[in-house]
């Protein structure tokens, strides 16, 4: 169903799940272009071996690109949707080329004003939790 | 152990760290577009709305995260998570000023002992002094036993 005004919404509804891409070039060329490329910990986001000489389990997805995922798959929802607030909880690394999906739900409406609450969590393949995030998302009123 | 009440009192709402940007629309149009964004506003740096999504707007406050006198507490701070509140667009190609201080301090102990949470607030100003975001960064610190 599209998504484009606060009386589309049902309370409890699940957003289709997303599958953002994690490859390792991707959290490179993210990682540069926030500036977190070169040397430094540029490595950690960019080349599995030199991550695992940090003592990382292997290169991770930058946490606030994670974040970007998210906002991806609210606008995925629903092109209308403006996200107000937007809080991510990083509860364990995200390694790149790890496949995850993302999961989301309905957690509150709010008719008068057109904010929809979120609840988000990106998953790895092993169903563990990654990253938890709540938005405030508006909505053109009906 | 540090007394959480003490340092509330001592470094919370007091600015320490100020740092102006002008953001460069390629790369908003890259973070957006390499996190799976599909809006033309945040990819297309010719569209009339262009902005930064809330990502970018989180990456700016990468940078020294606590005042300089804010005392050692045994641990490396890790980072706990980010939030970020969209109040007007951030645009590129303008002079904006990010105002950072502490935001929050709060503590849980759990069995492996005590964790204290800092919340540092960077509030994002457009050129004209006008409080357009805010983005929070949440550092969780281990605390040893002998801090």
């Amino acid at each position: 169903m599209t998504i484009r005004t606060i009386t589309d919404v049902e309370f409890g509804a699940q957003l289709p799940v997303f599958t953002p891409d994690t490859s390792l070039s991707s959290t490179s060329t993210f990682a540069e272009a926030v500036g977190w490329g070169g040397g430094g910990r540029g490595g950690r986001f960019s080349d599995h071996d030199a991550a695992k000489k940090e003592g990382l389990p292997g290169a991770l997805v930058p946490g606030i690109m994670a974040m970007g995922f998210l906002t991806s798959m609210i606008h995925s929802w629903s092109e209308a949707a403006d996200v107000r607030h937007i809080d991510t909880v990083f509860r364990a690394p995200l390694l790149a080329d790890d496949p995850c999906h993302i999961d989301g739900v309905v957690t509150d409406i709010d008719e008068a004003t057109g904010i929809v609450q979120l609840d988000l969590t990106v998953k790895n393949e092993k169903d563990e939790t990654r990253v938890f995030g709540t938005a405030d998302v508006r909505l053109p009123l009906g | 152990m540090v007394d959480v009440e003490q340092l509330k009192s001592d470094f919370l709402n007091t600015e320490f760290d100020r740092k102006d940007f002008v953001l460069d629309a390629q790369k908003l149009a890259t973070v957006a577009r390499i996190s799976g964004e599909t809006k033309a506003e945040f990819i297309d740096p010719e569209h009339p709305d262009f902005q930064a999504a809330p990502a970018f707007i989180a990456s700016l406050a990468s940078g020294r995260h606590l005042p300089i006198d804010f005392p050692t507490l045994g641990g490396i701070p890790m980072d706990g998570g980010k939030a970020v509140t969209c109040i007007k667009p951030v645009r590129a190609g303008v002079p904006l000023t990010g105002r950072t201080h502490l935001h929050e301090i709060y503590d849980k102990s759990g069995r492996s002992g005590r964790m204290v949470f800092v919340v540092a607030r960077m509030e994002i100003m457009d050129p004209d002094g006008e409080h357009i975001a805010t983005s929070d960064s949440r550092m969780v610190i281990r605390e040893r036993p002998d801090a």
